[in-house]
């Protein structure tokens, strides 16, 4: 390669015609940094994740199994104490049906919703790049904002859906949206959904655009009717694209924090906590810091299965 | 004749079908935005009536005023401002060494990427508790610089993926040529690639900078009175029924302009930025 046969001290003296003699100690610090090159260039980044990501994590292994509590001084060490309190509290469990149901749910109305966006955007027509403009506005909204629009919509009796809902039902309509399940439920899928829908089909039309249209011409020629098209030609060739996107937005899914904290609270009661909203109360309502973090790692660990697979599969989609 | 007609159907899908999905869609998306909008500007007597106000008789800026003043709006727009900026520039100024190092060299081989992608998957509360006790014992909760600091972090992973990925797309030719004509690898990299590669260097940016625009949670853990962002503002309007729905909208269209003008505009990096680069769009 290039960079092994070239050094710039090579190409230097190449176009100088002649090997020049420097001031030796800049022409060590040169040479150091040229044979460090590469190292130097990655050294900042990797320092700035050492210290704000790694040096942190390390430090929650200690707090995970000493008392530290701002309810308690001291930060006595009392062993597995923190992880079982976690794993004995039921409401730890209910967080974790609530965001497995929670992100099974928004990931699959996002991805039928966004495939069928897709598909109908898939050709060019007239006005086609405008709309693509507005549908994607979503995404570059705070998910805070998201939630709080919600609120606004469906709070009763400020907001207008219930009584849109009348009017297309033809009887009144008195749902709590925030404030009673399963109501609550869906009110935090319709804000994950209205935010994220987008993403799925961004990912899924740029699937689809590269799908060479030979092949469709092929089929179309031989007379291939359009749903064995869509599931012999576009489905296969889709399949890939279709899986990063859902594995993408699956792990941001489990993450769930912000709509929650904004629209229900995680009420009524505990309704909805997530794992997040859950942890994120022991930590910063009740002040128990090493029981929220001794759960944090027990949430990592549950998730890093997937997160490793993600991450591999991203490495091998690379352009090489 | 038949064929013929059954092909031309499938080659033009039914028009109609498709301005259905697309009304629907295009109602869902600025239904929600439209009542946004509205609520920021109707007189507060109009929240309440049945049927709902589409729109007031009597906007007013109020809303508007309360939130930036009564509810320290103004001063989370300063805050959200310089630290998504700096954290930003930042970022880029960190994330596209690493990138160029990366795609040029294969530094570390798969294993250095690997790590920095698999932090933009770490469940943010499994590092914010530590880090909010760290910040603790050295004073940097609640200042801008600690969270302009997280933030760095938070986005690395964006930029130094979308950088890697731009960087693998450039030809080297042009760096070995300046390498050839006398150029060191640091003047072949801020001379020659850097600018080359500053299309990808800014839509990194912009995606880095709406993700700490938009960002809630380190803001809601790491600041309080002092460095709180946008996002954070909105814990003000919890609780309170119905009465603080104006600022609350007022202060969303104010937060929401700026970053979707700068996701509109590097709408065509969109697929790189969502996927870190995975998917070239």
């Amino acid at each position: 390669m290039a960079e092994e046969l070239w050094t710039s001290e090579m190409a230097e003296s190449i176009s100088a015609g002649v090997i020049t003699a420097r001031v030796p100690r800049r022409r060590t610090f040169s040479e150091w940094s040229d044979r460090h090159f590469k190292w130097l260039l990655v050294a900042p980044a990797s320092l700035l994740i050492l210290a704000l990501s790694v040096y942190p994590l390390l430090f929650s292994i200690w707090v995970s199994f000493v008392n530290y509590d701002f309810t308690v001084p001291g930060h006595a060490f009392i062993g597995l104490k923190n992880f079982s309190q976690v794993v004995f509290d039921g409401n730890a469990r209910w967080s974790l049906i609530v965001t497995a149901i929670l992100s099974f749910s928004d990931v699959t109305i996002e991805f039928f919703l966004g495939l069928a966006l897709a598909l109908v955007m898939a050709r060019s027509f007239k006005g086609r790049g405008l709309i693509m403009s507005i549908l994607i506005i979503p995404l570059f909204i705070s998910p805070v904002i998201v939630g709080q629009t919600w609120t606004l919509l469906l709070q009763r009796p400020w907001g207008p859906t219930d009584f849109l809902l009348g009017r297309l039902l033809g009887h009144e309509v008195t749902v709590s949206w925030l404030t009673s399940t399963p109501w609550n439920f869906f009110a935090i899928i319709i804000a994950d959904v209205w935010q994220w829908t987008p993403f799925m089909f961004v990912i899924l039309l740029a699937g689809l655009t590269a799908i060479p249209p030979h092949i469709y011409e092929a089929a179309e020629l031989d007379g291939v009717g359009a749903w064995r098209t869509f599931w012999f030609i576009t489905v296969p060739h889709l399949a890939p694209m279709m899986l990063l996107a859902i594995t993408f937005r699956l792990l941001d899914a489990i993450k769930l924090f912000d709509t929650i904290f904004i629209m229900t609270g995680g009420g009524p009661g505990t309704s909805t906590y997530s794992a997040s909203y859950y942890l994120y109360t022991i930590g910063f309502a009740q002040f128990h810091l090493s029981q929220a973090t001794a759960g944090s790692w027990i949430f990592l660990i549950l998730t890093a299965g997937v997160i490793a697979l993600l991450v591999r599969r991203l490495l091998r989609a690379e352009p090489s | 004749m038949a064929a013929t007609v059954h092909r031309r159907r499938r080659k033009h899908p039914v028009p109609v079908a498709r301005i259905l999905v697309l009304g629907f869609f295009l109602i869902l998306m600025f239904g929600p935005l439209y009542w946004v909008a509205i609520t920021s500007i109707k007189p507060s007597d109009d929240f309440l009536a049945v049927p709902p106000v589409w729109f007031p008789a009597h906007p007013t800026l109020m809303h508007y005023t309360a939130a930036m003043f009564s509810y320290r709006g103004l001063q989370a727009l300063t805050n959200s401002l310089i630290i998504s900026t700096a954290a930003t520039i930042l970022s880029a100024l960190l994330g596209t060494p690493m990138a160029y190092s990366l795609a040029r060299f294969n530094t570390g081989g798969q294993h250095l990427a690997f790590w920095v992608l698999s932090q933009r998957f770490l469940p943010p509360i499994a590092v914010v508790l530590p880090i909010f006790l760290i910040y603790r014992r050295i004073g940097l909760n609640d200042t801008h610089i600690g969270l302009i600091v997280a933030y760095t972090v938070f986005t690395l992973p964006v930029t130094v993926w979308m950088m890697f990925a731009y960087f693998r797309q450039m030809p080297k030719s042009l760096e070995e040529a300046a390498l050839v004509d006398g150029c060191s690898r640091w003047g072949a990299l801020w001379k020659v690639a850097v600018p080359l590669a500053a299309p990808g260097i800014v839509a990194a940016a912009v995606f880095a900078f709406i993700a700490c625009w938009t960002e809630f949670f380190f803001a809601l853990i790491l600041t309080s009175r002092n460095a709180f962002t946008l996002p954070t503002v909105f814990r003000s309007f919890l609780g309170f029924q119905g009465a603080q729905f104006g600022e609350s909208a007022a202060l969303s269209i104010v937060s929401l302009l700026p970053s979707i003008a700068l996701g509109v505009l590097a709408q065509r990096h969109l697929v790189r930025g969502l996927t870190l680069g995975a998917v070239r769009g």
